[in-house]
C-alpha cells in the first residue's frame, strides 16, 4: 500500500497541536509533516512531548487543539484502530508483546491464519520466519516470547511493526537495546521502505544514528517546535543538540587512570548453569571493565551469576582474593558490597508502584533499621536525601512513586539505591538505554566519578560510543565466552575494529 | 513514560490512592448515618455490641489474607487453617482438659505450623499460591473433620466463654485481642523493615531479590504471619460461639478478599492498607447488619458482597491506572 506522489505533499501533518494534562502542557501548537519517501527524525529531552505527539497520531490521546490532515483532508483518530486503519504503524517504546504466545502469534497476531476456523501454524510460522528475515534475524518463530532476551524482544517487536504494509511507519526508539550490527540491518530495511515511498518516522536519542539515517528533522522541547520538519542537510550534531536542549552540549572526555592495588574481582575460567564457559578476566578498584558482545552473548547473564543469581558450575571467582560461590544475592551484596544495576528497570530493577525513598532505601534497610527491625519513612528520609540530592533526581518529592518519574530519573534512582549500599564494585547493565542526553551525560560523568573514588565498574553495555567512552579494557563476549580483550586507548576507530574482529572470529568458527 | 505529560493522569490518581481510605471513611460514615435515622435500633447500645463482635472476628480474617495479598499472592486456607486451630483449642480444653494458656498455645501453634506449611510449600516448589493454598485447605479441612468427626467440642473452659461474652457497654471483650493485633501489624507494615521487605516483594519480586531481600524468607514468614492471625480468629470464634464447632472458618473465604481489596490492596502485591481493611471489614459489617435490621433475606447478603467485590475490585483497577 505504498502512494508515490511528488514527495510535495505530507502524507501527514500535524499543525498547532495542543494538548494539556493536569498540571502540565505536554503539547504547546507543535506540527510536523511527515512525507512519503522520507524519513524523518523527531528529536527532544525526555518529557519534550515526542510521545504525546506520537499517542495523537496513533490516536490513543486526542488533541486538545490543532488539526491532523492525512493526504490533505483533515482526519481525527478517536482509537488506535481508526488509525491502523489509514495504514499508520508504530513500534512503541513500551514493549506491547504477550510472554507466553510464540513470536510468530506475537508478530501476526491480528492476522493469524486459519483454516477450517483452525489457526495454521505452518503457515503461521513461515510467515513469521519470512518476517523477521528481511531483519536479519535469526530466532525460531515457536519460541515463546519470555524465553528472549530484551534486545530480541526489540527486534520481534520491530518485526512486528514491519509486518503491516503502512503508508506511515512510527518508530519510538526501536534501537535502544539493540547492537550496531542488528542497527545497520534494520537500517537497511527503513531506507528500502523509504525507497519504496513510506513515510517514515524515527525517534531516537542516539544522534550518530539520527544523523546517518534521517532526511528532515522536527525537534521539539518544552512541547513546542525548536524546528519543524526541516532537511538534515547542512545540520550537525551540536546544531541538534542546541535545538534540544537549549544550549551547547558538554562533553566527558576519557581520562587516563592507574588502577591499583589488587583485583577484586577475578573470574578464571568459569563456567555456568545457564552456558557459560572459559570466562576470565580481572577488575580492579578504580577501573572499569566493559563488557561487549552481540545480543544473546550472555553479558547480563554473566552479572547474574557473578551476584549468585544463577550458578557457577566450574573454574574460580575470587573476591579479594578470596574464593567464592555466589549461592545468597543478599550474601553477595552485602558482605562484599556489591551493586548491580539491572538492564530491565521494570522488569528487576524497580517496584514502581512504590516511592523513590523505598526504591533506594531497600539496599540500606539492613544498616538503618533500629532494634527489632524498626524503620520510620522519616529515617528512610535522612539516609536517602543525600543520594537524590546528589543525583539530581528530579521529582516533587522521594514519596513520589518511580513508576511517574522519566526514564532516566528512574536510571539514576537505581544507581542511587547502590550509592548508598556504598557498593565498592557495581554492574552497570545498559545503564543510558532509553536515557536523554542530559541524564546520559550526567550518568557518564558519575561513573568517571565513582571510579576515580576507587569504585571498580564493570560495564555492560551495547553503545560503542559509551563503551569507548568509558572503559579502561574491553572484554569482548561471544556465544556465552570471552573472545578477547582490548585495552581502550582512546582511538576509537581502531578499538572497535579489534572488538569487532574478536566477535567475528569466534563466529565464524563457530559457526 | 518517557514523557512527563502522558505520566500526569497517574499523577492524580496516585494522589487519590494516597488517601483512598477517606473515601471509604465517608461511606461508612453516610451508611451509619442513614441507618441511625431509619431505624432506631440501629444505635442500641446492643447492636453497637453485635457489631463491634463481628469486626472484631473479621478484621482478624480479613488481615491474614491481607498480608498474603501484599506479597502478590492469595491464600484460598485461611478459614481451613482457622477452623482447625479453634478445634485444636477447643478439644484441648474438652478432651485434654489443659488449662486455657496452654490451650490458647496449642491453636496458635497449629496457625504457624499451618502457615509454614503453606510457605514452604509454595516457595520451594514455585506452584502457585492459589493452588498450593487450595490443597492444604482441604488438607486442614480433612483433618478437622477426623479429629471432631463433625461433631463440636462442648467442653471450653469457663473462663473462655466468660471473656467471650463480656463487654463493657457496647464494647466486647473481644476488642482487647483484635485491636492490639491490628495496631501491630499497621506497625509492622508500616514501621519495620519486615514490612519494608513484604511489601517489596509483593511490588517486584525480582527487582527485590537483585537488591539483597531473601524473598524465601520473606514468602515464608508472610504465611506464617496470616496462619497466626487465622488462628487468632479460629479462637475468638470459639470464645464467642461457647462451643468448638467444626464449621468454624467455611464462611470466611468472601469477607477475608472482600475486607482487603476494597481497602485499597493491589491484587497483584506491593500494596495494602491496614486502615483501609478495618474500614473495609466495618463496612462489611454494617451491611450485615442493615440487611438483618431491615429483614432481608439472608441469601441476599451473600448476593450484596459478590458485587462489592465485583465493585472494589474495578475500583481497584481504575486507582491503579487501568
Amino acid at each position: 500500500m505504498t502512494e508515490q506522489s511528488s514527495g510535495r505533499e505530507p502524507v501527514l501533518a500535524i499543525d498547532g497541536a495542543t494538548k494539556r494534562f493536569p498540571g502540565v502542557l505536554a503539547l504547546d501548537h507543535a506540527g510536523i509533516d511527515l512525507h512519503p519517501g522520507s524519513i524523518h527524525a523527531l528529536l527532544g529531552e525526555n518529557g519534550a512531548g515526542k510521545s504525546t505527539l506520537i499517542k495523537i497520531i496513533t490516536g490513543v490521546h486526542g488533541a486538545d487543539e490543532g488539526e491532523m490532515r492525512l493526504d490533505g483532508a483533515p482526519a481525527a483518530f478517536q482509537n488506535p484502530r481508526d488509525s491502523i486503519h489509514a495504514g499508520i504503524a508504530a513500534v512503541h517504546q513500551e514493549r506491547n508483546l504477550v510472554p507466553r504466545l510464540s513470536v510468530a502469534e506475537n508478530i501476526l497476531l491480528e492476522r493469524m491464519h486459519t483454516r477450517f476456523g483452525l489457526i495454521d501454524y505452518a503457515a503461521l510460522n513461515r510467515e513469521a520466519a519470512r518476517i523477521m528475515a528481511t531483519l536479519g534475524l535469526d530466532i525460531d518463530p515457536r519460541r515463546p516470547v519470555r524465553d528472549l532476551s530484551v534486545a530480541q524482544m526489540q527486534l520481534v517487536e520491530i518485526a512486528k511493526g514491519l509486518s503491516v504494509d503502512a503508508r506511515v511507519l512510527l518508530l519510538d526508539e526501536p534501537t535502544a537495546s539493540i547492537t550496531p550490527h542488528e542497527t545497520g540491518t534494520l537500517f537497511r530495511l527503513l531506507r528500502d521502505l523509504r525507497d519504496e515511498g513510506v513515510a517514515i518516522m524515527f525517534v531516537s536519542h542516539k544522534l550518530e544514528e539520527v544523523l546517518d539515517l534521517c532526511d528532515t528533522v522536527t525537534v521539539l522541547r518544552d512541547g513546542q517546535n525548536a524546528c519543524r520538519s526541516e532537511p538534515m542537510q547542512g545540520l550537525g550534531r551540536a546544531e541538534l543538540v542546541q535545538y534540544m536542549i537549549g544550549r551547547k552540549e558538554t562533553f566527558v572526555t576519557g581520562r587516563q587512570r592507574k588502577p591499583q592495588g589488587a583485583p577484586l574481582l577475578e573470574l578464571n575460567d568459569v563456567s555456568t548453569d545457564l552456558g557459560h564457559h572459559g570466562i576470565s578476566f580481572d577488575l580492579r578498584p578504580g577501573e572499569t571493565v566493559g563488557l561487549y558482545g552481540l545480543v544473546g552473548a550472555g553479558r547480563t547473564e554473566l552479572a547474574h551469576a557473578i551476584v549468585g543469581a544463577a550458578r557457577i558450575t566450574g573454574g574460580s571467582l575470587r573476591i579479594d582474593g578470596e574464593e567464592e560461590r555466589p549461592r545468597d544475592i543478599g550474601h553477595t551484596l552485602r558482605q562484599h558490597r556489591i551493586g548491580y544495576v539491572s538492564e530491565d528497570r521494570k522488569g528487576e530493577g524497580l517496584v514502581l508502584m512504590h516511592s523513590i525513598r523505598t526504591n533506594i532505601a531497600v539496599t540500606i534497610w539492613q544498616r538503618i533499621a533500629g532494634r527489632l527491625g524498626w524503620l520510620t519513612p522519616a529515617t528512610e528520609k535522612r539516609a536517602v536525601l543525600p543520594f537524590v540530592e546528589k543525583l539530581e533526581i528530579r521529582a516533587p518529592s522521594v514519596d513520589q512513586p518511580v513508576g511517574l518519574l522519566s526514564g532516566g530519573n528512574q536510571q539514576k534512582v537505581s544507581v542511587a539505591k547502590w550509592l548508598a549500599a556504598e557498593a565498592r564494585l557495581l554492574i552497570i547493565d545498559e545503564p543510558t538505554v532509553g536515557v536523554d542526553i542530559q541524564t546520559k551525560a550526567y550518568l557518564h560523568e558519575l561513573i568517571h566519578d565513582l571510579v576515580e573514588q576507587g569504585t571498580a565498574v564493570l560495564l555492560i553495555s551495547s553503545d560503542m560510543p559509551e563503551m569507548l567512552a568509558l572503559a579502561d579494557r574491553i572484554v569482548v563476549m561471544h556465544e556465552f565466552t570471552v573472545t578477547g580483550e582490548v585495552p581502550n586507548d582512546g582511538s576509537s576507530g581502531e578499538v572497535s575494529g579489534a572488538i569487532m574482529r574478536c566477535i567475528h572470529a569466534e563466529g565464524e568458527e563457530v559457526a | 513514560m518517557s514523557d512527563q505529560g502522558v505520566t500526569m493522569p497517574r499523577a492524580v490518581l496516585s494522589g487519590l490512592r494516597r488517601h483512598e481510605w477517606l473515601g471509604l471513611a465517608a461511606v461508612l460514615v453516610l451508611g451509619i448515618v442513614a441507618m441511625a435515622a431509619t431505624q432506631p435500633a440501629f444505635l442500641s447500645t446492643y447492636n453497637i455490641y453485635i457489631m463491634l463482635t463481628a469486626f472484631s472476628l473479621s478484621v482478624l480474617i480479613a488481615l491474614s489474607q491481607m498480608v498474603i495479598l501484599a506479597i502478590g499472592q492469595l491464600n484460598l486456607s485461611v478459614g481451613g487453617l482457622g477452623g482447625l486451630a479453634a478445634v485444636i483449642f477447643a478439644g484441648a480444653m474438652d478432651v485434654l482438659g489443659l488449662p486455657v494458656p496452654l490451650a490458647i498455645l496449642a491453636g496458635l501453634a497449629v496457625g504457624l505450623l499451618g502457615g509454614l506449611i503453606n510457605g514452604i510449600v509454595t516457595w520451594r516448589t514455585g506452584l502457585n499460591a492459589f493452588i498450593v493454598t487450595l490443597a492444604t485447605l482441604s488438607i486442614f479441612k480433612g483433618v478437622n473433620i477426623g479429629l471432631t468427626e463433625a461433631q463440636p467440642f462442648y467442653g471450653i473452659a469457663e473462663p473462655v466463654k466468660w471473656f467471650g461474652n463480656a463487654r463493657l457497654g457496647a464494647l466486647p471483650a473481644l476488642l482487647l485481642v483484635s485491636g492490639p493485633v491490628v495496631i501491630l501489624t499497621g506497625v509492622i507494615l508500616a514501621r519495620t523493615m519486615f514490612g519494608r521487605h513484604l511489601l517489596a516483594v509483593g511490588g517486584n519480586q525480582q527487582a527485590a531479590a537483585l537488591s539483597g531481600v531473601g524473598v524465601g524468607r520473606i514468602i515464608v514468614l508472610a504465611h506464617v504471619a496470616s496462619g497466626g492471625l487465622a488462628a487468632m480468629a479460629g479462637m475468638l470464634a470459639v470464645a464467642r460461639l461457647q462451643l468448638g464447632q467444626p464449621t468454624i472458618g467455611d464462611d470466611w473465604l468472601i469477607v477475608s478478599f472482600a475486607a482487603p481489596v476494597i481497602g485499597g490492596a493491589v491484587l497483584a502485591g506491593g500494596h495494602v492498607s491496614v486502615i483501609g481493611t478495618c474500614l473495609g471489614v466495618a463496612i462489611i459489617t454494617l451491611i450485615n447488619n442493615a440487611l438483618v435490621l431491615l429483614r432481608v433475606d439472608p441469601f441476599a447478603v451473600q448476593l450484596l458482597l459478590g458485587f462489592l467485590i465485583l465493585f472494589a475490585v474495578g475500583l481497584g483497577r481504575v486507582r491503579s491506572g487501568r
